[in-house]
Protein backbone atom coordinates (compact mmCIF):
# COMPACT_ATOMS: atom_id res chain seq x y z
CA UNK A 1 0.00 0.00 0.00
CA UNK A 2 2.76 2.41 0.97
CA UNK A 3 4.56 1.38 -2.17
CA UNK A 4 1.61 2.49 -4.29
CA UNK A 5 1.43 5.81 -2.50
CA UNK A 6 5.14 6.35 -3.03
CA UNK A 7 4.74 5.45 -6.72
CA UNK A 8 1.98 8.04 -7.08
CA UNK A 9 4.20 10.59 -5.43
CA UNK A 10 7.12 9.70 -7.68
CA UNK A 11 5.00 9.78 -10.85
CA UNK A 12 3.83 13.27 -9.96
CA UNK A 13 7.35 14.42 -9.24
CA UNK A 14 8.55 13.00 -12.57
CA UNK A 15 5.49 14.07 -14.58
CA UNK A 16 4.50 10.54 -15.54
CA UNK A 17 0.79 10.83 -16.33
CA UNK A 18 -0.18 7.34 -17.45
CA UNK A 19 0.93 4.23 -19.27
CA UNK A 20 0.28 5.78 -22.68
CA UNK A 21 2.35 8.88 -21.97
CA UNK A 22 5.83 8.68 -23.52
CA UNK A 23 7.14 11.25 -21.02
CA UNK A 24 9.54 11.05 -19.33
CA UNK A 25 11.54 9.03 -21.78
CA UNK A 26 13.08 6.74 -19.15
CA UNK A 27 9.62 5.76 -17.86
CA UNK A 28 8.13 5.16 -21.32
CA UNK A 29 5.93 2.07 -21.35
CA UNK A 30 5.49 2.07 -17.59
CA UNK A 31 2.38 2.76 -15.58
CA UNK A 32 1.85 6.28 -14.32
CA UNK A 33 -0.07 8.36 -11.79
CA UNK A 34 -3.38 7.46 -13.39
CA UNK A 35 -2.93 3.69 -13.06
CA UNK A 36 -1.30 3.77 -9.62
CA UNK A 37 -4.02 5.97 -8.12
CA UNK A 38 -6.71 3.67 -9.52
CA UNK A 39 -4.89 0.69 -8.03
CA UNK A 40 -4.51 2.49 -4.71
CA UNK A 41 -8.21 3.23 -4.48
CA UNK A 42 -9.00 -0.38 -5.36
CA UNK A 43 -6.60 -1.53 -2.64
CA UNK A 44 -8.45 0.57 -0.10
CA UNK A 45 -5.96 3.37 0.32
CA UNK A 46 -7.81 6.34 1.78
CA UNK A 47 -8.42 9.23 -0.58
CA UNK A 48 -6.91 11.57 1.99
CA UNK A 49 -3.69 9.53 1.83
CA UNK A 50 -3.69 9.73 -1.97
CA UNK A 51 -4.34 13.45 -1.78
CA UNK A 52 -1.39 13.78 0.56
CA UNK A 53 0.73 11.89 -1.98
CA UNK A 54 -0.29 14.48 -4.56
CA UNK A 55 0.69 17.20 -2.18
CA UNK A 56 4.03 15.54 -1.44
CA UNK A 57 4.79 14.99 -5.13
CA UNK A 58 4.05 18.61 -5.94
CA UNK A 59 6.07 19.71 -2.91
CA UNK A 60 9.06 17.75 -4.17
CA UNK A 61 8.93 19.19 -7.67
CA UNK A 62 8.12 22.60 -6.22
CA UNK A 63 11.21 22.45 -4.02
CA UNK A 64 13.32 21.54 -7.05
CA UNK A 65 11.74 24.44 -8.93
CA UNK A 66 12.63 26.76 -6.08
CA UNK A 67 16.23 25.53 -6.12
CA UNK A 68 16.52 25.94 -9.89
CA UNK A 69 16.74 22.17 -10.35
CA UNK A 70 13.44 22.00 -12.24
CA UNK A 71 11.74 24.45 -14.55
CA UNK A 72 8.28 25.32 -15.81
CA UNK A 73 8.07 22.38 -18.24
CA UNK A 74 8.84 19.89 -15.46
CA UNK A 75 6.38 21.65 -13.16
CA UNK A 76 3.70 21.54 -15.83
CA UNK A 77 4.21 17.84 -16.49
CA UNK A 78 4.04 17.15 -12.76
CA UNK A 79 0.79 19.08 -12.53
CA UNK A 80 -0.63 17.04 -15.38
CA UNK A 81 0.25 13.83 -13.57
CA UNK A 82 -1.36 15.19 -10.45
CA UNK A 83 -4.49 16.05 -12.41
CA UNK A 84 -4.72 12.43 -13.47
CA UNK A 85 -4.84 11.46 -9.79
CA UNK A 86 -7.30 14.18 -8.91
CA UNK A 87 -9.71 12.85 -11.53
CA UNK A 88 -9.95 9.66 -9.47
CA UNK A 89 -10.48 11.64 -6.27
CA UNK A 90 -13.34 13.74 -7.61
CA UNK A 91 -16.07 11.35 -6.45
CA UNK A 92 -14.64 11.45 -2.92
CA UNK A 93 -14.73 15.23 -2.91
CA UNK A 94 -18.31 15.12 -4.22
CA UNK A 95 -19.36 12.65 -1.54
CA UNK A 96 -17.67 14.67 1.21
CA UNK A 97 -15.26 11.85 2.07
CA UNK A 98 -12.46 14.29 1.40
CA UNK A 99 -12.95 17.92 2.13
CA UNK A 100 -11.30 20.63 0.13
CA UNK A 101 -9.23 23.15 2.04
CA UNK A 102 -11.37 25.86 0.57
CA UNK A 103 -12.45 27.30 -2.74
CA UNK A 104 -10.12 29.29 -4.97
CA UNK A 105 -11.56 31.38 -7.79
CA UNK A 106 -8.93 32.16 -10.40
CA UNK A 107 -8.72 34.03 -13.68
CA UNK A 108 -6.61 36.17 -15.98
CA UNK A 109 -7.87 39.74 -15.90
CA UNK A 110 -9.75 41.52 -18.66
CA UNK A 111 -7.74 42.27 -21.77
CA UNK A 112 -5.15 39.61 -21.07
CA UNK A 113 -5.20 36.21 -22.77
CA UNK A 114 -2.14 34.68 -21.15
CA UNK A 115 -2.84 31.54 -19.23
CA UNK A 116 0.39 29.64 -18.62
CA UNK A 117 0.95 31.10 -15.17
CA UNK A 118 -2.70 30.91 -14.26
CA UNK A 119 -2.95 27.28 -15.31
CA UNK A 120 0.12 26.33 -13.31
CA UNK A 121 -1.26 28.04 -10.23
CA UNK A 122 -4.59 26.32 -10.79
CA UNK A 123 -3.02 22.88 -10.98
CA UNK A 124 -0.63 23.34 -8.08
CA UNK A 125 -3.33 24.76 -5.81
CA UNK A 126 -5.71 21.95 -6.75
CA UNK A 127 -2.97 19.48 -5.90
CA UNK A 128 -2.77 21.10 -2.51
CA UNK A 129 -6.37 20.10 -1.85
CA UNK A 130 -8.23 23.23 -2.88
CA UNK A 131 -11.30 23.30 -5.04
CA UNK A 132 -10.39 25.55 -7.94
CA UNK A 133 -12.89 27.45 -10.05
CA UNK A 134 -10.95 28.60 -13.11
CA UNK A 135 -12.77 31.43 -14.86
CA UNK A 136 -10.35 31.41 -17.79
CA UNK A 137 -8.73 34.37 -19.52
CA UNK A 138 -9.90 37.90 -20.32
CA UNK A 139 -12.19 37.85 -17.28
CA UNK A 140 -14.20 41.01 -16.67
CA UNK A 141 -14.59 42.25 -13.07
CA UNK A 142 -18.31 41.43 -13.13
CA UNK A 143 -17.51 37.76 -13.67
CA UNK A 144 -15.20 37.71 -10.65
CA UNK A 145 -17.92 39.41 -8.60
CA UNK A 146 -20.48 36.82 -9.70
CA UNK A 147 -18.09 34.02 -8.77
CA UNK A 148 -17.54 35.44 -5.29
CA UNK A 149 -21.27 35.96 -4.86
CA UNK A 150 -21.92 32.34 -5.77
CA UNK A 151 -19.04 30.97 -3.72
CA UNK A 152 -19.08 32.64 -0.31
CA UNK A 153 -15.80 32.46 1.53
CA UNK A 154 -13.75 31.80 -1.57
CA UNK A 155 -10.33 33.31 -2.13
CA UNK A 156 -9.75 35.08 -5.44
CA UNK A 157 -6.61 34.89 -7.57
CA UNK A 158 -5.95 37.35 -10.39
CA UNK A 159 -3.31 36.76 -13.05
CA UNK A 160 -1.88 39.03 -15.75
CA UNK A 161 1.17 39.06 -17.96
CA UNK A 162 0.75 42.28 -19.88
CA UNK A 163 1.80 45.66 -18.55
CA UNK A 164 -1.19 47.05 -20.40
CA UNK A 165 -3.59 45.10 -18.18
CA UNK A 166 -2.19 46.26 -14.86
CA UNK A 167 -4.87 48.93 -14.78
CA UNK A 168 -7.54 46.28 -15.30
CA UNK A 169 -6.08 44.21 -12.50
CA UNK A 170 -6.09 47.18 -10.14
CA UNK A 171 -9.67 47.97 -11.14
CA UNK A 172 -10.73 44.37 -10.53
CA UNK A 173 -9.14 44.32 -7.08
CA UNK A 174 -10.84 47.60 -6.27
CA UNK A 175 -14.27 46.35 -7.36
CA UNK A 176 -13.86 43.12 -5.43
CA UNK A 177 -12.78 44.96 -2.30
CA UNK A 178 -15.62 47.47 -2.65
CA UNK A 179 -18.36 44.88 -2.99
CA UNK A 180 -16.81 42.12 -0.86
CA UNK A 181 -14.40 43.87 1.53
CA UNK A 182 -13.51 40.70 3.44
CA UNK A 183 -12.74 38.59 0.38
CA UNK A 184 -9.08 37.69 0.22
CA UNK A 185 -7.45 38.56 -3.12
CA UNK A 186 -4.06 37.36 -4.29
CA UNK A 187 -2.41 38.53 -7.51
CA UNK A 188 0.45 37.34 -9.64
CA UNK A 189 2.12 37.87 -13.00
CA UNK A 190 5.38 38.96 -14.58
CA UNK A 191 4.93 42.75 -14.34
CA UNK A 192 3.95 42.54 -10.67
CA UNK A 193 5.84 42.83 -7.44
CA UNK A 194 4.72 42.68 -3.82
CA UNK A 195 4.83 46.48 -3.67
CA UNK A 196 2.67 46.90 -6.75
CA UNK A 197 0.24 44.27 -5.46
CA UNK A 198 -0.08 46.06 -2.15
CA UNK A 199 -0.66 49.36 -3.92
CA UNK A 200 -3.53 47.74 -5.82
CA UNK A 201 -5.09 46.71 -2.53
CA UNK A 202 -4.46 42.98 -2.91
CA UNK A 203 -3.97 40.90 0.22
CA UNK A 204 -1.21 38.81 -1.27
CA UNK A 205 1.23 38.43 -4.10
CA UNK A 206 2.70 35.22 -5.45
CA UNK A 207 5.68 35.15 -7.75
CA UNK A 208 5.22 31.47 -8.51
CA UNK A 209 2.63 28.69 -8.02
CA UNK A 210 4.24 27.43 -4.82
CA UNK A 211 4.02 30.87 -3.29
CA UNK A 212 0.34 30.98 -4.18
CA UNK A 213 -0.24 27.61 -2.52
CA UNK A 214 1.70 28.71 0.55
CA UNK A 215 -0.35 31.89 0.81
CA UNK A 216 -3.62 29.95 0.53
CA UNK A 217 -2.40 27.58 3.22
CA UNK A 218 -2.92 30.35 5.75
CA UNK A 219 -6.64 30.30 4.98
CA UNK A 220 -7.22 26.54 4.75
CA UNK A 221 -10.47 25.47 6.35
CA UNK A 222 -10.13 21.68 6.20
CA UNK A 223 -7.29 19.23 6.43
CA UNK B 1 24.34 47.40 -43.99
CA UNK B 2 23.03 48.76 -40.71
CA UNK B 3 25.66 47.07 -38.55
CA UNK B 4 28.25 49.78 -39.10
CA UNK B 5 25.74 52.48 -38.27
CA UNK B 6 24.67 50.69 -35.10
CA UNK B 7 28.27 50.32 -34.02
CA UNK B 8 28.75 54.00 -34.70
CA UNK B 9 25.68 54.91 -32.66
CA UNK B 10 26.92 52.70 -29.85
CA UNK B 11 30.24 54.47 -29.88
CA UNK B 12 28.32 57.71 -29.31
CA UNK B 13 26.55 56.29 -26.23
CA UNK B 14 23.28 56.40 -28.12
CA UNK B 15 20.07 55.74 -26.23
CA UNK B 16 16.65 54.96 -27.60
CA UNK B 17 13.59 53.22 -26.19
CA UNK B 18 11.29 51.03 -28.21
CA UNK B 19 8.34 53.29 -27.63
CA UNK B 20 6.38 54.13 -30.78
CA UNK B 21 3.25 52.91 -29.00
CA UNK B 22 3.59 55.74 -26.47
CA UNK B 23 3.70 58.30 -29.26
CA UNK B 24 0.87 56.62 -31.15
CA UNK B 25 -1.43 56.95 -28.16
CA UNK B 26 -0.78 60.65 -27.86
CA UNK B 27 -2.97 60.87 -30.94
CA UNK B 28 -6.74 60.79 -30.45
CA UNK B 29 -7.38 58.30 -33.24
CA UNK B 30 -4.68 55.71 -32.57
CA UNK B 31 -6.74 52.83 -33.93
CA UNK B 32 -7.37 54.61 -37.22
CA UNK B 33 -3.68 55.46 -37.57
CA UNK B 34 -2.79 51.77 -37.29
CA UNK B 35 -4.59 51.16 -40.58
CA UNK B 36 -3.17 54.16 -42.45
CA UNK B 37 0.35 53.63 -43.76
CA UNK B 38 1.31 57.26 -44.23
CA UNK B 39 -0.05 58.35 -40.85
CA UNK B 40 1.51 55.36 -39.11
CA UNK B 41 4.81 56.17 -40.79
CA UNK B 42 4.49 59.74 -39.55
CA UNK B 43 3.95 58.45 -36.00
CA UNK B 44 7.00 56.17 -36.20
CA UNK B 45 9.00 59.13 -37.52
CA UNK B 46 7.61 61.30 -34.73
CA UNK B 47 8.78 58.72 -32.20
CA UNK B 48 12.26 58.63 -33.72
CA UNK B 49 12.45 62.43 -33.60
CA UNK B 50 11.14 62.54 -30.06
CA UNK B 51 13.67 59.96 -28.93
CA UNK B 52 16.38 61.71 -30.96
CA UNK B 53 17.32 58.56 -32.84
CA UNK B 54 17.73 57.60 -36.49
CA UNK B 55 16.40 54.15 -35.54
CA UNK B 56 12.76 54.19 -36.55
CA UNK B 57 11.52 51.30 -34.43
CA UNK B 58 7.94 50.54 -35.49
CA UNK B 59 5.01 49.43 -33.35
CA UNK B 60 5.69 45.99 -31.88
CA UNK B 61 2.33 44.27 -32.22
CA UNK B 62 3.08 40.57 -31.94
CA UNK B 63 -0.53 39.60 -32.64
CA UNK B 64 -0.33 40.75 -36.23
CA UNK B 65 1.24 37.69 -37.83
CA UNK B 66 -1.12 35.31 -36.04
CA UNK B 67 -4.06 37.26 -37.45
CA UNK B 68 -2.44 37.24 -40.87
CA UNK B 69 -1.89 33.48 -40.77
CA UNK B 70 -5.36 32.67 -39.49
CA UNK B 71 -7.07 34.64 -42.26
CA UNK B 72 -6.23 31.68 -44.48
CA UNK B 73 -8.00 29.36 -42.06
CA UNK B 74 -11.12 31.51 -42.04
CA UNK B 75 -10.78 32.70 -38.45
CA UNK B 76 -12.54 36.02 -38.03
CA UNK B 77 -10.50 38.98 -36.82
CA UNK B 78 -12.31 39.20 -33.49
CA UNK B 79 -11.70 35.51 -32.77
CA UNK B 80 -7.99 35.49 -33.59
CA UNK B 81 -6.56 36.22 -30.16
CA UNK B 82 -8.37 33.34 -28.49
CA UNK B 83 -8.02 30.88 -31.36
CA UNK B 84 -5.83 27.81 -30.99
CA UNK B 85 -5.47 24.84 -33.29
CA UNK B 86 -6.71 21.69 -31.60
CA UNK B 87 -5.58 19.32 -34.33
CA UNK B 88 -2.63 19.63 -36.65
CA UNK B 89 -3.40 21.35 -39.95
CA UNK B 90 -2.93 18.77 -42.68
CA UNK B 91 0.01 18.64 -45.04
CA UNK B 92 -2.34 19.68 -47.85
CA UNK B 93 -3.49 22.70 -45.85
CA UNK B 94 0.10 23.67 -45.14
CA UNK B 95 1.01 23.39 -48.82
CA UNK B 96 -2.02 25.46 -49.76
CA UNK B 97 -1.06 28.05 -47.16
CA UNK B 98 2.41 28.32 -48.68
CA UNK B 99 0.82 29.18 -52.01
CA UNK B 100 -1.68 31.57 -50.44
CA UNK B 101 0.93 33.46 -48.47
CA UNK B 102 2.84 34.29 -51.65
CA UNK B 103 -0.16 35.33 -53.69
CA UNK B 104 -2.67 36.69 -51.19
CA UNK B 105 -3.09 40.35 -50.35
CA UNK B 106 -1.97 41.28 -46.84
CA UNK B 107 -4.48 42.59 -44.32
CA UNK B 108 -5.13 46.30 -43.85
CA UNK B 109 -2.95 46.39 -40.73
CA UNK B 110 -0.04 44.72 -42.50
CA UNK B 111 -0.47 47.01 -45.50
CA UNK B 112 -0.34 49.98 -43.14
CA UNK B 113 2.89 48.70 -41.60
CA UNK B 114 4.37 48.35 -45.06
CA UNK B 115 3.16 51.81 -45.94
CA UNK B 116 4.84 53.12 -42.80
CA UNK B 117 8.10 51.51 -43.83
CA UNK B 118 7.88 53.13 -47.25
CA UNK B 119 7.21 56.46 -45.54
CA UNK B 120 10.22 56.12 -43.25
CA UNK B 121 12.41 55.04 -46.15
CA UNK B 122 11.76 58.45 -47.71
CA UNK B 123 12.69 60.40 -44.57
CA UNK B 124 16.25 61.66 -44.64
CA UNK B 125 18.34 60.46 -41.73
CA UNK B 126 15.93 57.73 -40.64
CA UNK B 127 16.53 54.03 -40.83
CA UNK B 128 13.48 51.98 -41.83
CA UNK B 129 13.21 48.90 -39.62
CA UNK B 130 10.72 46.11 -40.09
CA UNK B 131 9.16 44.27 -37.16
CA UNK B 132 8.01 40.68 -37.01
CA UNK B 133 7.29 38.08 -34.37
CA UNK B 134 9.78 35.24 -34.27
CA UNK B 135 8.65 31.91 -35.71
CA UNK B 136 8.74 30.02 -32.43
CA UNK B 137 6.85 32.72 -30.58
CA UNK B 138 4.22 32.66 -33.31
CA UNK B 139 4.01 28.88 -32.97
CA UNK B 140 3.28 29.21 -29.26
CA UNK B 141 0.38 31.52 -30.03
CA UNK B 142 -1.24 28.94 -32.28
CA UNK B 143 -1.53 26.31 -29.55
CA UNK B 144 -3.38 26.26 -26.25
CA UNK B 145 -0.52 24.45 -24.53
CA UNK B 146 2.79 24.72 -26.35
CA UNK B 147 4.92 23.75 -23.34
CA UNK B 148 3.83 20.13 -23.12
CA UNK B 149 4.61 19.19 -26.75
CA UNK B 150 7.94 21.05 -26.61
CA UNK B 151 8.77 19.06 -23.50
CA UNK B 152 7.64 15.82 -25.17
CA UNK B 153 9.57 16.54 -28.35
CA UNK B 154 12.55 17.50 -26.23
CA UNK B 155 12.44 14.02 -24.75
CA UNK B 156 12.84 12.56 -28.19
CA UNK B 157 9.17 11.85 -28.82
CA UNK B 158 8.23 12.20 -32.48
CA UNK B 159 5.16 13.52 -34.23
CA UNK B 160 4.16 10.00 -35.15
CA UNK B 161 4.03 9.06 -31.46
CA UNK B 162 2.19 12.00 -30.03
CA UNK B 163 -0.60 14.14 -31.50
CA UNK B 164 0.53 17.23 -29.60
CA UNK B 165 4.04 16.95 -31.02
CA UNK B 166 2.48 16.61 -34.48
CA UNK B 167 0.50 19.78 -33.78
CA UNK B 168 3.66 21.56 -32.69
CA UNK B 169 5.48 20.61 -35.87
CA UNK B 170 2.59 21.61 -38.11
CA UNK B 171 2.22 24.97 -36.37
CA UNK B 172 5.97 25.54 -36.61
CA UNK B 173 5.86 24.95 -40.35
CA UNK B 174 3.00 27.41 -40.80
CA UNK B 175 4.76 29.95 -38.60
CA UNK B 176 8.03 30.05 -40.47
CA UNK B 177 6.18 30.24 -43.78
CA UNK B 178 4.20 33.21 -42.48
CA UNK B 179 7.20 34.97 -40.93
CA UNK B 180 9.46 34.60 -43.96
CA UNK B 181 6.77 36.13 -46.16
CA UNK B 182 6.25 39.01 -43.74
CA UNK B 183 9.97 39.69 -43.79
CA UNK B 184 10.06 39.64 -47.58
CA UNK B 185 7.24 42.16 -47.65
CA UNK B 186 9.07 44.42 -45.20
CA UNK B 187 12.24 44.26 -47.28
CA UNK B 188 10.26 44.98 -50.44
CA UNK B 189 8.84 48.05 -48.67
CA UNK B 190 12.33 49.33 -47.98
CA UNK B 191 13.33 47.95 -44.59
CA UNK B 192 17.09 47.94 -44.13
CA UNK B 193 16.76 45.63 -41.13
CA UNK B 194 14.10 43.51 -39.46
CA UNK B 195 13.60 43.31 -35.73
CA UNK B 196 12.67 39.72 -34.93
CA UNK B 197 10.89 39.53 -31.58
CA UNK B 198 11.25 36.02 -30.23
CA UNK B 199 10.25 36.40 -26.55
CA UNK B 200 9.11 32.79 -26.18
CA UNK B 201 12.61 31.42 -26.84
CA UNK B 202 13.19 31.11 -23.13
CA UNK B 203 13.34 28.70 -20.23
CA UNK B 204 9.60 28.75 -19.62
CA UNK B 205 9.15 26.81 -22.85
CA UNK B 206 12.48 25.03 -22.92
CA UNK B 207 13.71 23.20 -19.86
CA UNK B 208 17.37 23.88 -19.19
CA UNK B 209 17.46 20.36 -17.74
CA UNK B 210 16.50 18.87 -21.07
CA UNK B 211 18.94 21.07 -22.94
CA UNK B 212 21.75 20.22 -20.52
CA UNK B 213 20.88 16.56 -21.08
CA UNK B 214 21.68 16.91 -24.75
CA UNK B 215 18.27 17.62 -26.25
CA UNK B 216 18.35 19.52 -29.53
CA UNK B 217 14.83 20.84 -29.09
CA UNK B 218 15.87 24.49 -28.75
CA UNK B 219 17.86 24.26 -31.94
CA UNK B 220 15.00 22.58 -33.79
CA UNK B 221 12.26 24.89 -32.57
CA UNK B 222 14.06 28.23 -32.34
CA UNK B 223 17.40 28.27 -34.06
CA UNK B 224 16.70 26.37 -37.26
CA UNK B 225 13.83 28.66 -38.36
CA UNK B 226 15.70 31.75 -37.23
CA UNK B 227 18.73 30.66 -39.26
CA UNK B 228 16.44 30.67 -42.30
CA UNK B 229 15.46 34.23 -41.41
CA UNK B 230 19.10 35.27 -41.02
CA UNK B 231 19.89 33.72 -44.41
CA UNK B 232 16.99 35.51 -46.06
CA UNK B 233 18.05 38.86 -44.61
CA UNK B 234 21.66 38.31 -45.60
CA UNK B 235 20.60 37.42 -49.13
CA UNK B 236 18.82 40.75 -49.33
CA UNK B 237 21.70 42.67 -47.78
CA UNK B 238 19.58 43.55 -44.76
CA UNK B 239 20.33 43.25 -41.08
CA UNK B 240 18.89 41.05 -38.39
CA UNK B 241 17.99 42.70 -35.10
CA UNK B 242 17.16 39.91 -32.67
CA UNK B 243 15.07 40.37 -29.53
CA UNK B 244 14.25 38.06 -26.68
CA UNK B 245 13.05 39.55 -23.40
CA UNK B 246 12.35 36.19 -21.78
CA UNK B 247 14.51 34.52 -19.17
CA UNK B 248 17.25 32.73 -21.03
CA UNK B 249 20.26 30.62 -20.20
CA UNK B 250 23.80 31.43 -21.26
CA UNK B 251 23.58 28.63 -23.81
CA UNK B 252 20.50 30.23 -25.33
CA UNK B 253 22.37 33.52 -25.50
CA UNK B 254 25.24 31.83 -27.30
CA UNK B 255 22.75 30.39 -29.77
CA UNK B 256 21.29 33.82 -30.47
CA UNK B 257 24.79 35.14 -31.09
CA UNK B 258 25.35 32.38 -33.64
CA UNK B 259 22.72 34.11 -35.79
CA UNK B 260 25.16 37.03 -35.92
CA UNK B 261 22.52 39.73 -35.53
CA UNK B 262 23.63 43.33 -35.82
CA UNK B 263 21.79 44.11 -32.63
CA UNK B 264 20.82 41.80 -29.78
CA UNK B 265 18.05 43.02 -27.51
CA UNK B 266 17.63 41.24 -24.18
CA UNK B 267 15.28 41.38 -21.20
CA UNK B 268 15.97 42.89 -17.82
CA UNK B 269 16.68 39.48 -16.28
CA UNK B 270 20.09 39.60 -17.97
CA UNK B 271 23.16 41.43 -16.73
CA UNK B 272 24.34 42.87 -19.99
CA UNK B 273 27.75 43.75 -18.60
CA UNK B 274 28.31 40.06 -17.89
CA UNK B 275 26.77 38.99 -21.20
CA UNK B 276 29.17 41.31 -23.00
CA UNK B 277 31.96 38.79 -22.51
CA UNK B 278 29.96 36.13 -24.41
CA UNK B 279 28.80 38.34 -27.26
CA UNK B 280 31.00 39.03 -30.30
CA UNK B 281 32.18 42.62 -30.53
CA UNK B 282 30.38 43.28 -33.77
CA UNK B 283 26.99 42.57 -32.21
CA UNK B 284 25.58 45.65 -30.51
CA UNK B 285 23.89 44.84 -27.22
CA UNK B 286 20.64 46.67 -26.69
CA UNK B 287 18.46 47.15 -23.65
CA UNK B 288 17.59 46.41 -21.01
CA UNK B 289 15.97 48.73 -18.53
CA UNK B 290 13.07 47.07 -16.75
CA UNK B 291 10.46 48.96 -18.75
CA UNK B 292 7.73 46.43 -18.01
CA UNK B 293 7.82 47.83 -14.48
CA UNK B 294 7.69 51.49 -15.52
CA UNK B 295 3.96 51.58 -14.80
CA UNK B 296 4.55 51.10 -11.08
CA UNK B 297 5.87 53.92 -8.94
CA UNK B 298 6.05 51.51 -6.03
CA UNK B 299 8.26 48.98 -7.77
CA UNK B 300 10.06 51.34 -10.12
CA UNK B 301 10.07 54.91 -8.87
CA UNK B 302 11.80 57.43 -11.07
CA UNK B 303 14.82 57.46 -8.82
CA UNK B 304 15.31 53.76 -9.43
CA UNK B 305 15.23 54.33 -13.19
CA UNK B 306 17.91 56.96 -12.69
CA UNK B 307 19.92 54.43 -10.71
CA UNK B 308 19.52 51.77 -13.38
CA UNK B 309 20.42 54.18 -16.18
CA UNK B 310 23.50 55.30 -14.29
CA UNK B 311 24.63 51.82 -13.35
CA UNK B 312 24.01 50.31 -16.77
CA UNK B 313 25.80 53.14 -18.56
CA UNK B 314 28.80 52.86 -16.27
CA UNK B 315 29.04 49.09 -16.31
CA UNK B 316 28.63 48.82 -20.06
CA UNK B 317 31.18 51.55 -20.65
CA UNK B 318 33.58 49.56 -18.49
CA UNK B 319 33.14 46.47 -20.69
CA UNK B 320 33.92 48.39 -23.85
CA UNK B 321 31.25 46.38 -25.65
CA UNK B 322 29.18 48.20 -28.26
CA UNK B 323 25.98 49.08 -26.46
CA UNK B 324 22.83 51.12 -27.04
CA UNK B 325 20.81 51.73 -23.92
CA UNK B 326 17.11 51.08 -24.30
CA UNK B 327 14.10 49.30 -22.96
CA UNK B 328 13.74 45.59 -22.33
CA UNK B 329 10.80 45.40 -24.69
CA UNK B 330 8.24 47.59 -26.40
CA UNK B 331 7.18 50.25 -23.92
CA UNK B 332 3.44 50.18 -24.15
CA UNK B 333 0.95 52.90 -23.43
CA UNK B 334 -1.08 52.12 -20.31
CA UNK B 335 -3.75 54.79 -19.90
CA UNK B 336 -3.82 54.65 -16.10
CA UNK B 337 -0.06 55.07 -15.82
CA UNK B 338 0.74 57.10 -18.94
CA UNK B 339 2.42 60.04 -17.20
CA UNK B 340 4.81 58.00 -15.09
CA UNK B 341 5.76 55.73 -18.00
CA UNK B 342 6.56 58.77 -20.15
CA UNK B 343 8.62 60.33 -17.38
CA UNK B 344 10.71 57.18 -17.07
CA UNK B 345 11.20 56.87 -20.82
CA UNK B 346 12.33 60.49 -20.85
CA UNK B 347 14.73 59.64 -18.06
CA UNK B 348 16.18 56.85 -20.20
CA UNK B 349 16.65 59.22 -23.13
CA UNK B 350 18.11 62.16 -21.28
CA UNK B 351 19.13 60.76 -17.91
CA UNK B 352 22.51 61.15 -16.31
CA UNK B 353 25.40 59.93 -18.38
CA UNK B 354 28.19 60.41 -15.94
CA UNK B 355 26.35 61.28 -12.75
CA UNK B 356 26.60 59.02 -9.79
CA UNK B 357 23.76 58.52 -7.38
CA UNK B 358 25.54 60.75 -4.87
CA UNK B 359 25.21 63.62 -7.29
CA UNK B 360 21.44 63.36 -7.22
CA UNK B 361 20.41 65.49 -4.28
CA UNK B 362 16.80 64.48 -3.93
CA UNK B 363 14.61 61.57 -4.88
CA UNK B 364 11.59 63.68 -5.61
CA UNK B 365 10.27 63.65 -9.13
CA UNK B 366 10.23 67.42 -9.45
CA UNK B 367 13.91 67.64 -8.58
CA UNK B 368 14.73 64.85 -10.99
CA UNK B 369 12.89 66.46 -13.84
CA UNK B 370 15.04 69.52 -13.31
CA UNK B 371 18.20 67.47 -13.14
CA UNK B 372 17.42 65.35 -16.14
CA UNK B 373 16.02 68.05 -18.34
CA UNK B 374 17.76 71.37 -17.88
CA UNK B 375 15.13 73.02 -20.06
CA UNK B 376 12.31 71.96 -17.75
CA UNK B 377 10.64 74.84 -15.92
Amino acid sequence: MNELVEKICLCIERGKVNLASPYPKDLKGQEGADEFSRQAIAAGVGPDVILQACNDGMQRIGAKFGRGEAFVPELLMAAKAMNAVMAHLKPFFAAGTVKAKGKFVLGTVAGDLHDIGKNLVSMVVAGNGWEVLDLGVDVKPAKFLDAVRNNPGCIVGLSALLTTTMGNMAATVKELKTVFPTTVVIVGGAPLTAEAAAQMGADGYAHDPQAAAAFLGKFATAA
Amino acid sequence: MLRAQLLDLASQSHRVPIGADLVLHQHDDAEAILCDGARLGAVVAEAAVRFRSPLAFPIMDLRLEKAELLRFFGVSADAVDKFHFTTAPTAAQRREYSRYVCEGEPSARVQANLGALRYIAQQPGMLPIGMCIGPFSLTTKLMADPITPVCMAGSGIGAEEDADVALLEACAELSITCVLRQIERALDAGACAVFIAEPAANQVYFSPLQLAGGSDIFDRCVMEPNRRIAELLASRNADLLFHCCGEITDTMLDSFCSLHPSLLSLGSSRRLWEDAARVPKDIVLYGNLASKMFYSDETMPLIRVVDQVTELAARMAATGHPFIMGTECDTLHVPEYAATIRAKVDCLCSGPRVATRDQIPCASASHLVTILDPKAP
